[in-house]
C-alpha cells in the first residue's frame, strides 16, 4: 500500500448532502403543489378521482413538513455534522474502520427509514401529530437511527486530537441529546394490535396521554423540534461555516458560549404558547408567553454574534453570493426569533392563532434561516468534497435573488392573509352578531394564497438551480488545497 | 405542604442557584483571559479557522506537556 | 472551574441533558393527575365513531380543522360553548389542530346533521359555494376498519381504564352506557347496528346497499364521530 498523507474522509458527508439535494426537492415541490390546492382546489384531483385519496391536501400535508423537516433538514445536519465533525475535532474518519462502517449503515438505514416513512404516509399511518406523525414501527426505526448518529458523535469525539469541543460540535450534541429526549417522550403510544392480543391493523397505535395531556406533550414537543431541528443544529452550521467561509474569527467566543447555554435554558419552556387561550393551565400559557419574550436574548446574543463576524468585511457580502447566503440566513434568523416571540404575546396570538401567519412565520424561518443555511453549507462543502470550484457563481447569484424574492412574496402573502384572516373572524358588526361568515374570509385570502404559491415556485426553481450547480461543481475545474482555506472558489 | 408548593419553592431555589451558576460562568470566561497562563476563549475560533488536519491543534489533547 | 465542559464530553451532554429537561419537569408533570378528568356528560367513543374518529385522522382533518373553541364571544357565537379540558379525557391523541384552513367542528354535532355530511362530503362546493375543501368521494366505497377501533377499545379499557360497558353520569342526572363488544364479532354486530342508524338518514343507494350488506364505508363512521362532536 503506498503510503499517503492522511486525509479528512467526506464519503458519507457526501452521501447525506445528496439526500439533503434531493429530499430538499422532494418536499419543497410537495409543498409547492399543496400552496396551489389552496388557492385552486380542482389540484386535489389532478390525478383522477380514483388516486384523489392520495393527492387530497390532508394526505400531503403531513409528507411535506416531515420531508423537509426529517428529510432535507436532518440530512443537512448529518451531512454536515460528517463534514464539520471531523475538521473541529481534526480527527479523519478513515482513522477509525468502525466509525466508517457505522457512518455508511447510519446512511443507508436513515434512507430505508426516508422511504417507510413516505410509504406509510401516504397510505394514511399517521398518529395525527405534527412532525410526529410517523406510526410505531418508523419510530422505532428512526430510534435506531438516532442512536446510531450519537454513537458516531460520541465515537469521533473519543478519538479527536483538539482536546476542547468547538462550539459547533456544542450543539450537535445539544440536537442529538435534545431530539431523543423529546422524540421519546412525545411518541409513547401502545401498539394496539399487541395490547389487544391479535386484533385489528398491526401498524395501528394510541397514545399514552390524552386531551390536554396530550396537547400539552405534543407542543412541548412541536415547539421544541423547532429549537433542535430548526435552530440548534442551523446554528452549529453558521458557527463554522460562515468564519470558515469569510476567515473571521467569530466576533465574540464568549458570547457564543453564553448564547448556547441561555438557548438551551428558555428554548424549552416556551412550548405554552402554542396552547394560548386553549385548555391547558393559565399559569402554563402565561409561562409560555414570557419565556419566548425572554427567548429574543439568547436568539438574538447568536444572530448579532454572527453579523459582527463580517465586521470590517462587509465587502464581502457585495462580492461572493455564498456570504450573501449566510448573511441573509442570519438576518431572518434575528427577524423570526423576533416574529415569534410577537405572536406569543397573548393579545397578538388571539388574533394570529389559527391563521395563515402562524405557516408564514414557520417560513420565514425555514426557508430563510433554515434553507439557506442548509443551502450555503453545501455550496461551502462540494468544492471541498470534490476538491473542484464551485461550477458558476453567476447561477449561485441568479438563485441567490429568486429565493429572496420567493421568500418576500411567501411572508408577505401569509402576513396579510393570516391578520386579514384573524380580524374579521374576530369582527361584530353594530348589533353584536358576527360581522363575517367562515366563507367570506375563505374568498378574502384568495388572491394571497396564489401569491404564497408563487413565492414556494421561485423557492423551488432556486432548489433546482442549486441542485444543478452542485450536480455541475463534480466535473469542474480542479482546485489546488491551498484555495479552499477559507473563500469557496468560483467559476464564472 | 402540597406538592404545588414544594414545587414552587423548588422553582424559585433551583432558579436562584442557576443564576449564581450563570454569573460565575461569566466571571470565569472573563477572569481566565487576563491571567498570564489562563485560557483566552477568543482563541478557540480557531479551531474552525484553522482545521486542517496539519494544523496544530488550539490545544492537543495528547501534548501532556503544557498542562 | 467550568473547563471541564469543554474538555469532558460525557459531563458537557450530562450538564446539556439537566439545562433542557429542567423545563420539562416543571411545565408537564404537575398538571397530568388533574387535566385528564372527563367532564359530566362527556361519554367514551362508540367503536364505529372511534373508527371514524381514525378515519378523520387518517385523512388529516386536523391539518385544516381545529377541535377548540377558545373563549373569546367571536368564537362562542360562531362554533358554541368554549371547551372545557375535561371534554377531552378520552381523545386519544387530542386533535386540536393547529390551522382553521376550515372552520372549527368542535361542536359540529350541534348544527350539522347526517344529510347535510353527506352531501357535503361528496361534494363541498355544491353546498357551500367557494370552498376549497376536496371532496372525499372515496369515503363512500372504501370500507371502515371496525377490527382496529376494537382494538384500539380494548387497548384504551385495559391500560387507562376507559369506562366501557359502565354507567356514565350525563348533565340530566341520568347515567349513560356505552358498550363495547366482548368480542370481534360482537363488536362488529355493534358497529353494525349504529351504522344502520346513521345510514337511515342517507340517501346513498350504494351505502344503504352495502350497510345491507353488513358492509360499513368510512363515510358512515366519519359521520357518526362528527354527529358526536357536541
Amino acid at each position: 500500500m503506498e503510503n499517503r498523507p492522511l486525509e479528512y474522509d467526506y464519503t458519507v458527508a457526501k452521501w447525506f448532502m445528496w439526500s439533503t439535494i434531493i429530499l430538499g426537492i422532494v418536499g419543497m415541490s410537495v409543498g409547492v403543489f399543496i400552496a396551489f390546492e389552496l388557492a385552486f382546489p380542482s389540484l386535489n384531483t389532478v390525478l383522477g378521482e380514483g388516486l384523489s385519496e392520495y393527492t387530497a391536501f390532508g394526505r400531503l400535508r403531513p409528507l411535506h413538513t416531515d420531508a423537509v423537516a426529517f428529510g432535507f433538514t436532518v440530512s443537512g445536519i448529518f451531512a454536515t455534522w460528517y463534514y464539520v465533525g471531523q475538521r473541529v475535532l481534526k480527527v479523519s474518519m478513515a482513522e477509525s474502520k468502525f466509525l466508517m462502517t457505522l457512518g455508511k449503515l447510519h446512511f443507508i438505514l436513515y434512507i430505508l427509514g426516508v422511504a417507510a416513512a413516505v410509504i406509510t404516509l401516504l397510505m394514511g399511518y399517521t398518529t395525527s401529530k405534527e412532525y410526529a406523525e410517523f406510526e410505531w414501527p418508523v419510530d422505532i426505526a428512526i430510534v435506531v437511527v438516532w442512536v446510531m448518529w450519537g454513537v458516531s458523535i460520541f465515537g469521533l469525539i473519543g478519538i479527536r486530537r483538539e482536546k476542547s469541543l468547538y462550539i459547533s460540535v456544542w450543539y450537535y450534541i445539544a440536537t442529538f441529546l435534545g431530539v431523543a429526549m423529546l422524540y421519546l417522550f412525545n411518541n409513547m403510544e401502545i401498539p394496539t394490535y399487541f395490547a389487544s392480543g391479535g386484533h385489528g391493523d398491526i401498524m395501528h397505535s394510541v397514545s399514552a396521554y390524552a386531551g390536554t395531556n396530550d396537547a400539552l406533550v405534543q407542543w412541548w414537543y412541536g415547539h421544541n423540534a423547532v429549537a433542535f431541528v430548526f435552530t440548534v443544529p442551523i446554528i452549529a452550521m453558521i458557527y463554522y461555516f460562515l468564519p470558515k467561509e469569510s476567515g473571521q474569527a467569530i466576533y465574540s467566543y464568549k458570547l457564543s458560549l453564553l448564547s448556547f447555554w441561555g438557548l438551551m435554558f428558555v428554548y424549552l419552556w416556551a412550548g405554552g404558547h402554542h396552547l394560548l387561550f386553549s385548555t391547558v393551565p393559565d399559569w402554563v400559557q402565561t409561562m409560555g408567553s414570557v419565556f419566548s419574550i425572554v427567548l429574543i436574548l439568547p436568539s438574538w446574543g447568536s444572530a448579532i454574534n454572527m453579523l459582527l463576524t463580517l465586521k470590517g468585511e462587509w465587502q464581502q457580502v457585495a462580492s461572493s453570493p455564498l456570504v450573501k447566503f449566510l448573511l441573509l440566513a442570519s438576518t431572518f434568523y434575528m427577524f423570526s426569533t423576533l416574529e415569534g416571540p410577537v405572536q406569543a404575546v397573548k393579545s397578538v396570538n388571539a388574533i394570529a392563532h389559527f391563521t395563515d401567519w402562524i405557516p408564514g412565520h414557520v417560513h420565514d424561518g425555514t426557508l430563510g434561516w433554515v434553507g439557506f443555511m442548509i443551502i450555503a453549507s453545501i455550496f461551502h462543502m462540494a468544492p471541498r468534497i470534490y476538491k473542484r470550484e464551485i461550477y458558476s457563481k453567476s447561477l449561485m447569484t441568479a438563485q441567490f435573488w429568486t429565493q429572496t424574492l420567493g421568500i418576500v412574496f411567501y411572508f408577505t402573502s401569509m402576513w396579510i392573509a393570516g391578520i386579514t384572516q384573524g380580524m374579521m373572524w374576530r369582527a361584530h358588526d353594530e348589533y353584536g352578531n358576527l360581522a363575517y361568515s367562515f366563507m367570506d374570509t375563505v374568498a378574502v385570502i384568495h388572491p394571497y394564497m396564489i401569491l404564497r404559491g408563487i413565492g414556494g415556485t421561485l423557492f423551488l426553481i432556486g432548489v433546482f438551480m442549486w441542485a444543478y450547480n452542485i450536480y455541475k461543481t463534480m466535473s469542474a475545474r480542479p482546485v489546488e488545497e491551498s484555495e479552499l482555506h477559507s473563500a469557496t472558489p468560483m467559476g464564472a | 405542604m402540597d406538592i404545588a408548593n414544594i414545587q414552587g419553592y423548588a422553582y424559585v431555589f433551583a432558579l436562584a442557584f442557576l443564576v449564581i451558576v450563570l454569573y460565575a460562568y461569566i466571571y470565569h470566561l472573563y477572569k481566565n483571559r487576563k491571567n498570564a497562563d489562563g485560557t483566552d476563549y477568543e482563541e478557540y475560533s480557531n479551531m474552525a479557522l484553522h482545521d486542517d488536519l496539519s494544523d496544530t491543534p488550539v490545544a492537543d489533547r495528547y501534548d501532556v506537556k503544557k498542562k | 472551574m467550568f473547563h471541564w465542559l469543554e474538555k469532558n464530553p460525557f459531563l458537557f451532554a450530562v450538564g446539556v441533558f439537566l439545562v433542557i429537561a429542567f423545563a420539562g419537569l416543571i411545565t408537564l408533570l404537575p398538571s397530568f393527575a388533574q387535566a385528564s378528568r372527563p367532564v359530566i356528560g362527556t361519554t367514551p367513543y362508540s367503536t364505529l365513531e372511534l373508527a371514524g374518529r381514525h378515519v378523520y385522522i387518517k385523512n388529516s382533518c386536523n391539518a385544516c380543522h381545529s377541535q377548540l373553541v377558545r373563549p373569546f364571544k367571536s368564537e362562542t357565537d360562531r362554533y358554541g360553548d368554549y371547551s372545557l379540558s375535561g371534554e377531552y379525557a378520552y381523545d386519544r391523541p387530542f386533535l386540536w389542530g393547529s390551522k382553521r384552513t376550515g372552520p372549527d367542528l368542535h361542536r359540529v354535532g350541534n348544527y350539522r346533521t347526517t344529510k347535510w355530511h353527506e352531501n357535503h362530503m361528496m361534494d363541498p362546493k355544491a353546498l357551500v359555494p367557494g370552498s376549497i375543501m376536496p371532496g372525499y368521494k372515496w369515503m363512500f366505497t372504501n370500507l371502515v376498519d371496525i377490527d382496529t377501533a376494537y382494538a384500539e377499545q380494548i387497548t384504551i379499557e385495559s391500560f387507562f381504564g376507559v369506562p366501557y360497558n359502565k354507567p356514565v353520569p350525563m348533565k340530566d342526572g341520568t347515567t349513560k352506557i356505552v358498550k363495547m363488544g366482548k368480542t370481534l364479532n360482537e363488536a362488529n354486530s355493534l358497529a353494525l347496528a349504529e351504522a344502520k342508524l346513521v345510514a337511515a338518514d342517507m340517501k346513498n343507494q350504494n351505502v344503504k346497499d352495502m350497510i345491507a350488506k353488513g358492509q360499513i364505508p368510512e363515510i358512515v363512521a366519519i359521520i357518526a364521530y362528527m354527529n358526536s362532536l357536541k
